[in-house]
């Protein structure tokens, strides 16, 4: 049963509420069920981060359910750059977030549920909550083969992914949090999911790519609503509460004061790129030159995301070193970003006002730079 | 798996010590300190600083104004196989209980506290390529610390949250 969440609920459920004693030690049980209205991955995220900051879970654990608009999400200390298609994000608007949490990379749209697992640190207990997804799954459907992995993932018929785990421990709270297939595009995931991008070095933490499949593939009647009425349902009987999904809206700050903060900081540059391990690039590209081709070498180090090393190798013919070192020198210190990269190669226009010939070959490397971006 | 409160940790420190074979080119972490106490160790002719556990499962020593934290064996057995460290960079400036850092398991990251106010002074960079080192207590000798992630000066006062695992080693200012 869904209930709008009001400011009453707010005050009563979120904010630092003791579990009454009433002559009694913990044989009360208590817990909240909550779902988001938004599909925006970053007001989604920042409603992980408030809870884990700002509620009290002793004795009262919180299940958290949302979906997104199509997004990718990178794991705290991943590379976006070696885990996901930038280029093609860019040209279909997918968004990229990065979690707070560690793991791999995930593709999010309206088929791919998320579950989130609020609990004290000494709660925190990935399996079980696994096994408590499965039980639900098997509640509706007593053929399904699901079955948690050592790694918590889950897995159908004992080969496709449905569901990829994540957690974060802080200081009093953790929270697990998994996906859950249901009716996503998988092949628009396959080719987002895969870096075109060559001659990464990286200390990044690395997804391991799995075969995946939907549920509703298994069952057309497993759809993301009855899958996560099912779910709730299972939690509130394991922890014995009312089973109500309570609806609630990430951007309202009276309900979650500072929140829309939090959504903002997620999305800064600064913390999805700038927060990329350091990483360099090794790669070469070929430009076309009369009748041949030129190969053009180049290495980047890159740091929080910008260019801390930049050496790119041109045919002393093509590109005098001179002309080379001045691209070279501007990219130093510059975001490791196409917009960047096009700003800054207008400006070197700038300083060789007259000379088309240069200005086209910049061009050229620059092109071909921001392709690798 | 969960991390275990103080209580416990100070109870697989204890049962290290009587493990640990002193001939050994690695040994165990030494005991650890509940939160609160203070005691001075010495072995053989090496004075070892004292060492502090918070109830986070890290320990800090300091020692002139230098505050080295590190992570405690229980915690680092309770993480799993280390896959990466998020430490600050060099100059950063820690408050006392603040977020600065995290470690990655298997899929979980677990937050970093710093327990004391200050400036990073050092970190251990080692750890950037082989985080896995974290899960390794190796010493050479008596007066060589565990594995330590980064050093943190300030000489705000001596911290009263005992025990940190990042190594951060503070400068006095």
């Amino acid at each position: 049963m869904l209930v709008p969440f009001s400011m009453k609920n707010c005050f009563q459920l979120l904010c630092n509420l003791k579990v009454p004693t009433a002559g009694f030690k913990n044989t009360v049980k208590s817990g909240l069920i909550l779902q988001s209205i938004s599909n925006d991955v970053y007001q989604n995220l920042a409603v992980e981060d408030w809870i884990h900051d700002h509620v009290n879970l002793e004795g009262k654990p919180v299940l958290f359910l949302w979906r997104n608009s199509p997004s990718v999400v990178i794991g705290r200390h991943q590379n976006p750059w070696q885990e996901c298609n930038l280029n093609l994000m860019r040209e279909e608007g997918i968004k990229l977030a990065r979690r707070r949490s560690g793991g791999g990379t995930v593709y999010h749209d309206m088929g791919n549920i998320n579950l989130t697992f609020f609990t004290t640190k000494k709660k925190y207990n990935r399996m079980e909550n696994l096994k408590l997804v499965v039980r639900a799954l098997n509640a509706i459907q007593p053929q399904l083969d699901v079955q948690a992995t050592k790694r918590c993932d889950l897995l159908l018929d004992g080969q496709f992914k449905i569901s990829g785990t994540a957690s974060k421990i802080g200081r009093t709270t953790a929270y697990h949090h998994c996906t859950l297939l249901c009716s996503t595009n998988r092949t628009f995931l396959s080719s987002l999911l895969k870096s075109p991008y060559q001659g990464i070095k990286s200390n990044a933490t690395a997804s391991i790519p799995s075969v995946v499949k939907n549920l509703l593939e298994k069952d057309p009647t497993l759809t993301c609503e009855v899958l996560m009425n099912a779910i709730a349902a299972e939690y509130a009987a394991y922890h014995q509460i009312d089973n109500h999904i309570n609806l609630i809206n990430p951007t309202d700050e009276t309900l979650f004061p500072g929140i829309n903060n939090k959504a903002k900081e997620l999305q800064t540059w600064e913390w999805i790129y700038g927060k990329t391990p350091k990483f360099s690039i090794n790669t070469s590209f070929n430009v076309l030159y009369g009748q041949s081709y030129l190969e053009i070498k180049i290495v980047i180090d890159i740091k929080n995301g910008r260019i801390e090393i930049c050496n790119i190798e041109a045919p002393d013919h093509w590109l005098p070193v001179e002309i080379c070192d001045k691209l070279k020198a501007g990219f130093i210190g510059s975001k490791f970003c196409p917009i960047e990269t096009t700003m800054l190669t207008s400006i070197l226009h700038k300083t060789c006002p007259k000379d088309d010939e240069l200005h086209s070959k910049w061009n050229i490397l620059c092109e071909k730079i921001k392709g690798i971006m | 798996m969960a991390l275990r409160a103080v209580r416990s940790m100070r109870s697989a420190a204890c049962s290290l010590r009587a493990a640990s074979a002193p001939a050994a080119p690695c040994l165990p972490r030494p005991w650890g300190l509940r939160a609160g106490a203070v005691r001075t160790l010495r072995t053989g002719s090496a004075l070892l600083s004292v060492r502090k556990f918070t109830d986070k499962h890290e320990w800090i020593t300091t020692e002139n104004g230098i505050g080295t934290v590190g992570i405690s064996n229980f915690a680092q057995e309770a993480l799993g196989d280390v896959v990466y460290c998020s430490l600050p960079e060099v100059g950063t400036k820690l408050n006392k209980q603040e977020e600065f850092g995290a470690l990655e398991s298997v899929k979980a990251a677990s937050e970093l506290y710093s327990p004391l106010s200050g400036e990073v002074t050092e970190i251990n960079e080692a750890l950037a390529e082989n985080p896995g080192l974290v899960n390794k207590s190796c010493y050479e000798d008596d007066t060589k610390y565990p594995v330590t992630l980064c050093g943190v000066g300030g000489g705000r006062g001596t911290p009263t949250v005992p025990g940190a695992s990042f190594l951060i080693r503070s400068s006095s200012q």
